[in-house]
């Protein structure tokens, strides 16, 4: 460890050490939870990447607990849960958007179909972009792949790296959600005849898949009261 | 403004988000049951 006779002169000593020693053991834990959040991202990885981010977790709480300032554990998992939202909402969309007729997407897309949601098994590949044919759901792959998970991943970073107009931004993009849930949940319904009908699992199956990234929404009530002081300009 | 109400104004914050999510997740937990109750209707 550095003492203030090793530092050098001008600096603030113990307080400069200090804050070196946290922002060290910080990155030391995000080498960690970064790579197992993309893993995670992809879905299928899932398994590998889910250890790698729990041992980064807890390289972050032994930090705290051994006195270093490093990041709430709160802003930790907020942060790297709307990563993972956007990033696996992301992949198998596009994988719908733009990668439909690979052999993959044949068999994973259309196979889940089958199972979960008649969406990407009824007239799959049928219409003129390729991908599902349910109706209404081209338009929310683009609008929200676009605007909601691009901008929530942005606004995610920003969070983990304690910026103010992370926390701001995220806020924004928590609130989007409610739009999207509202409406994908209605076209849900209101197509119910397209997604629901014979498949493996109606209506539960689907909800029991989907409720985990309805989640985000939890983080609302945090962000808005946090003392906003803790995020940097 | 004092410590006092800021914490009160906060803790009131808190409450009518949290009141919020409560009617959200029932908004939620009422479209699943109108797709449970459609799936028994039309033999999903």
């Amino acid at each position: 460890m550095s003492t203030l006779a090793q530092k050098p002169p001008g600096s603030f000593g113990g307080y400069d050490a200090h804050q070196d020693h946290s922002a060290q053991a910080q990155k030391r834990a995000d080498k960690w939870m970064i790579p197992g959040t993309l893993l995670m991202g992809t879905g299928i990885l899932g398994i590998i990447g889910f250890p790698l981010f729990l041992w980064g977790l807890r390289l972050q709480v032994n930090a705290a607990k051994a006195g270093l300032s490093v990041r709430p554990v709160i802003v930790t998992l907020i942060g790297y849960l709307v990563i993972i939202d956007s990033t696996l909402n992301s992949a198998g969309w596009m994988m719908d958007l733009v990668a439909n007729h690979t052999l993959i997407n044949r068999l994973i897309t259309a196979g889940w179909g089958a199972v979960f949601d008649g969406g990407y098994f009824w007239h799959y590949n049928e219409i003129w972009v390729g991908g599902t044919g349910a109706p209404g759901e081209k338009a929310w792959q683009i609008s929200l792949i676009m605007v909601v998970f691009c901008g929530r991943m942005a606004a995610g970073i920003g969070l983990l790296q304690m910026k103010r107009w992370g926390q701001q931004w995220l806020i924004v993009f928590c609130w989007m959600g409610l739009i999207v849930w509202i409406g994908y949940n209605l076209n849900m319904t209101f197509y119910g005849d397209v997604r629901y009908a014979n498949i493996t699992f109606p209506v539960w199956g689907w909800w029991i898949y989907d409720i985990f990234y309805i989640t985000p929404f939890l983080a609302i009530p945090y962000l808005h009261t946090v003392n906003r002081e803790i995020f940097s300009d | 403004m004092s410590d006092k109400s800021v914490s009160q104004q906060d803790r009131r914050r808190k409450r009518a988000l949290i009141v919020f999510q409560v009617l959200l997740y029932s908004y939620l937990l009422g479209l699943f049951l109108v797709q449970l109750h459609m799936s028994h209707e039309r033999g999903w």
